[in-house]
């Protein structure tokens, strides 16, 4: 709300400047926003909270400068000439729906002269970022402004049979609005209408052809009360905000629709000539009661902390205009009818914490009870963080919106939760799994120049019915990248691989790898999966094509709430006292025959002195046929017991030959 | 009275300490010492040897200044060797000496995201205070997200022009407040908890504003929780997570679950309230609303408004993490350049 610091002045004595002014209001809820010079004045931006309408005007904010520093407020003061010809006798005015429009108050001033403003008033007006339009026009804004009640001028000629009549609208009524927009209507609508057809939005804008014109004679005022969630519907459904509508749908004051017709009509005598009719139309089914609030002395100190003079208190409520009575357990006051956002006790706690001044109240620590702990699970994700952290992983975090037909092309099955206002069409759903954002950040990032990432990201994942986290894993490029000391390592499977087993490792999860269930969107020889509790492997070529990738991309996906739960205790192994003894073998195997398979034959030995198997060269081809590789294997053993004799580790050597000899048709190198 | 014999011996001692000049290293050295020492030729060897041939009188003398001089050689000698053999261990170092200033062989590490880092600060601050951790769905019951704070269904904040709406009655959350009202169905007071976690909001992406972000939430109600606490607490988590030189400032504000509500401003991170560009000259950033939590929000939960009173504050945790790290585009928290995440 934009106010004029000489406008203020003439409702309240103010003993400082307006910046000043500006940051002395901040501190009971009317936030500056700018204070900017306009030429012999000054203009306040202040920022007014929803609950507040009745500070959306001069004389809100001079009553509330009043509180500050305790000067006294002046209404406007004007006077009224009328002549004895009756309003009533030449207009009507008649409310259907009470619910919409608690009263409309009506003036009729005929013979008014239609033209500019004075330079004081438009300057005034302009001050504030409205637009002079002619003298009627501009007094119902500068009314408005003033006291915070929006009016409307209707050229009286142009209203069919010079009635109004407050009405909804009819199916399919039209109404053509200031702004030249033919606007459909509907019985949600509340329009004010002639004795044939709208001619006004209530509370919104007016027609156009009531407009008031430079050739205007006769002018009905209108200054109403509407149903503020009436005027909120209607301005949603019609997408218009004006700055009637806008102090409309926050709540007027009931009791100021006549005091403001009352003072435009005088002002309009003024600048713009005219004859006032005698009396002020005024329909007004139900009078509100105003309400009264009770206040108990000890919910003070309970709520702020500390209590506050009772003294104090009575004075808040007098200059906020609420007519305290003081009672022995503390106060009863009346709301005035502008304060409509005054309903309960701890309302007026809030006014008291406001004008008090909240630097008043100490800062304490609460009493301390209980004690604080992580969401369950959550220090075993803080691991997970630092162990991917450790193997180089970046984390990254990407919208939970995505795209359904990227989606779809990688979790199909799953029926997505989906957004009925979407801001665009690349993000009408909820992601169904973490892929997408993964390979849009490695090719974001691709694009500008990286080359080797390693990236995870740990996030929600949502479904029809619900939500989960879970883990990505995503790499690229060079797990080592070439240096002055050694050539590059690439990611490659096994890197990937080898993050993985370190992961489920971590939490004592052992690693027993499948090859079944290949999802369409890996590579089907270079993946791998450890139940449902992780998927891992190379990007399908075709699937990483439409991000244009050009290197191997790798994903692993992890369930990380099953991690979370399999995850067991271990206690401590035993360290070995006896040194262990490895012995290295070169053997032939036929081509296809898996290591897996060649460790679980050793296993099948049957030797519990084996304690490690590793494979420590390959070669695919060499002085042997081709239908064989060659593996070479590092065996340890150890005992518990005892050191081991030379005897008894050629016996186990001789042994685990023979078995792979037998079972796979090993041959062993010389 | 020096005879002949000791004539000679002093001659192979001045002899001896001549050459000892031109000793340069162990070869040298072992070369020296075989011409005076070595059993079969050495020079004073055979002139030891000869003793049996000086007169009986000064076979005495003969022999104190060859053991003299034979001494004074092995000596020199000894210290000869340590100082060569220094020097040759010392070279072998030398051709050993590596250019330290290339770079060092870096293990990657990885960086938790900004976003992640301030989370997990944030929530270890309030667990310091005895604050438990909560969360709840982000595809939220309009119950939770706005009927029982106090939101009717009148209220603009529920406009689908701000708001993501799933169904008639599910949206994704705009806040994290519905776990507020979520953990106080489960539980009686005390309730100490803090809420972090991500929201929605249709607002259209620019430095200040992304269509998702996160918030943290904190919600207090026990027996004599008043204003001041607020005021304390909050005091205190900015000290924490600013650093104990910031202040904390509340001004009177509106929402819709609190009141007395207060919007919280820090002392400017970066001017110390001397008045910046990022403060606007006003050596105040705004962070947070906050509030005394309004006692109607009691009804929707079965507390006893007489005898429960609390508060509630809630911030972005981009906003605080972009605060503490001068970073002035919030939409860098999602494009996840590794040029970014790599700096935190």
């Amino acid at each position: 709300m934009k106010i004029s610091y000489n406008w203020l002045k003439e409702f309240i004595d103010i003993p400082v400047d307006a910046r000043t002014l500006g940051q002395r209001v901040t501190h009971v809820g009317l936030a500056l926003e700018s204070c900017v010079e306009f030429g012999d004045d000054w203009v306040l931006d202040l920022d007014v909270t929803t609950n507040r309408p009745d500070c959306l005007s001069h004389l809100g904010i001079a009553r509330e400068v009043g509180a500050i520093y305790g000067t006294v407020l002046r209404r406007p003061q004007f006077k009224v000439t009328e002549v004895s010809q009756r309003a009533a006798d030449v207009a009507s005015i008649t409310i259907d729906d009470a619910d919409l429009c608690g009263r409309y108050c009506g003036r009729y001033i005929a013979r008014v002269k239609i033209g500019p403003s004075p330079e004081w008033l438009s300057k005034r007006l302009e001050s504030l970022g409205v637009r002079s339009i002619n003298n009627v026009a501009d007094i119902t804004n500068y009314v408005m402004m003033e006291l915070g009640h929006p009016m409307h001028a209707f050229d009286a000629d142009k209203l069919g049979g010079r009635q109004i009549i407050v009405r909804r609208a009819e199916v399919d009524e039209r109404l053509t609005t200031l702004d030249g927009v033919e606007r459909r209507l509907d019985p949600s609508i509340l329009v004010i209408a002639d004795a044939k057809k709208p001619v006004a939005l209530a509370g919104i804008m007016g027609g156009g052809e009531t407009e008031i014109v430079p050739s205007t004679t006769n002018v009905l005022l209108e200054s109403a009360w509407f149903n503020p969630l009436s005027i909120r519907k209607t301005a949603r459904t019609l997408g218009m905000t004006t700055e009637a509508s806008y102090r409309f749908e926050r709540g007027t004051d009931i009791e100021m629709a006549s005091f403001a017709c009352d003072r435009a009509a005088a002002m309009i005598q003024e600048l713009a000539g005219g004859q006032l009719l005698k009396g002020t139309i005024d329909i007004f089914p139900r009078k509100p009661e105003r309400a009264r609030i009770t206040l108990r002395r000890e919910r003070i100190e309970r709520v702020l902390g500390v209590p506050v003079d009772d003294a104090i208190v009575s004075r808040i409520f007098e200059r906020l205009e609420l007519q305290p009575a003081q009672t022995a357990q503390g106060w009863t006051v009346e709301v005035p009818a502008f304060r409509v956002d005054l309903a309960g006790e701890q309302d007026l706690i809030e006014e008291i914490a406001r004008h008090h001044g909240l630097d008043k109240f100490p800062s304490t620590m609460p009493p301390s009870r209980g004690f604080g702990s992580l969401l369950p699970g959550e220090r075993r994700v803080r691991q997970v963080r630092d162990t991917l952290s450790a193997a180089g992983y970046n984390e990254i975090c990407t919208y939970s919106f995505s795209n359904e037909q990227m989606e779809r092309r990688f979790y199909a099955d799953i029926e997505p939760v989906r957004l009925r206002n979407p801001m665009t069409e690349e993000a009408t759903i909820l992601r169904t799994s973490l892929i997408p954002g993964m390979l849009t950040t490695l090719q974001w990032n691709l694009n500008r120049g990286a080359r080797n990432l390693q990236m995870y990201e740990l996030s929600k994942v949502y479904w029809d019915g619900g939500e989960r986290r879970t883990l990505i894993l995503g790499a690229c490029g060079n797990l080592r990248p070439a240096s002055v000391h050694e050539p590059p390592r690439e990611f490659d499977f096994f890197a990937l691989k080898g993050d993985v087993e370190d992961l489920l490792q971590r939490f004592d999860i052992p690693v027993r790898l499948t090859t079944d269930n290949i999802p369409n969107y890996y590579h089907p020889g270079r993946f791998a999966r450890v139940g449902h509790l992780a998927m891992f492997g190379e990007l399908h070529p075709s699937y990483a094509e439409p991000f244009k990738f050009r290197q191997r991309v790798y994903l692993a996906e992890i369930d990380i709430e099953l991690l979370l739960r399999s995850s067991t205790s271990h206690q401590l192994e035993q360290i070995p006292r006896y040194p262990g003894v490895r012995r290295d073998f070169s053997l032939l195997f036929e081509r296809g025959t898996q290591y897996a398979t060649v460790h679980r034959t050793i296993g099948e030995a049957g030797i519990p002195e084996v304690v490690r198997v590793e494979p420590f060269d390959r070669m695919e081809s060499g002085p042997f046929p081709d239908t064989k590789y060659s593996l070479s294997i590092s065996v340890v053993y150890q005992s518990a017991e005892r050191t081991l004799t030379d005897v008894e580790v050629e016996g186990f050597d001789k042994k685990i030959i023979q078995r792979l000899e037998e079972r796979l048709g090993a041959q062993l190198r010389k | 009275m020096s005879s002949e014999w000791i004539g000679q011996l002093r001659s192979i001692e001045q002899q001896f300490d001549r050459e000892r000049e031109s000793v340069a290293d162990l070869r040298s050295l072992e070369e020296f010492k075989n011409r005076y020492l070595s059993r079969k030729s050495g020079l004073l060897t055979l002139q030891l040897q000869n003793v049996r041939q000086v007169p009986a009188a000064e076979r005495a003398e003969f022999g104190r200044v060859a053991n003299e001089i034979k001494a004074k050689a092995e000596s020199v000698l000894e210290a000869l060797q340590q100082k060569f053999a220094h020097a040759q261990a010392d070279a072998a170092l030398e051709r050993e000496r590596l250019d330290v200033t290339l770079p060092g062989i870096q293990r990657r590490i990885g960086h938790r995201h900004p976003l992640t880092q301030a989370r997990q600060a944030i929530e270890d601050i309030f667990i310091s205070m005895g604050y438990t951790v909560e969360d709840g769905p982000e595809v939220e019951k309009t119950y939770y997200n706005f009927e029982a704070l106090n939101i009717p269904a009148s209220h603009p904040a529920r406009d689908a022009k701000d708001t993501f709406y799933i169904a008639d009655d599910v949206v994704l959350r705009t806040h994290t407040s519905p776990v507020q009202v979520r953990t106080m169905e489960k539980m009686q007071p005390p309730v100490k908890i803090i809420c972090p976690g991500r929201v929605y909001r249709r607002d259209a992406a620019d430095a200040t504003h992304t269509p998702m972000f996160h918030q943290f939430e904190c919600l207090l109600v026990d027996e004599g929780i008043t204003f001041s606490d607020l005021k304390g607490t909050l005091e205190r988590f900015h000290k924490q997570f600013f650093g104990e030189k910031t202040e904390t400032r509340l001004r009177p504000s509106h929402f819709q679950f609190t009141e007395p509500s207060a919007e919280v401003d820090v002392s400017c991170p970066f001017c110390n309230r001397r008045g910046c560009r990022v403060c606007k000259q006003s050596g105040w950033i705004e962070v947070m609303g906050s509030g005394v939590v309004n006692p109607r929000l009691y009804g929707f939960v079965n507390y006893d408004a007489n005898r429960y009173t609390g508060f509630a504050f809630g911030g972005g945790i981009e906003r605080y993490h972009a605060l503490k790290y001068n970073v002035n585009d919030i939409q860098l928290y999602y494009q996840n350049d590794i040029r970014f995440l790599e700096q935190f």
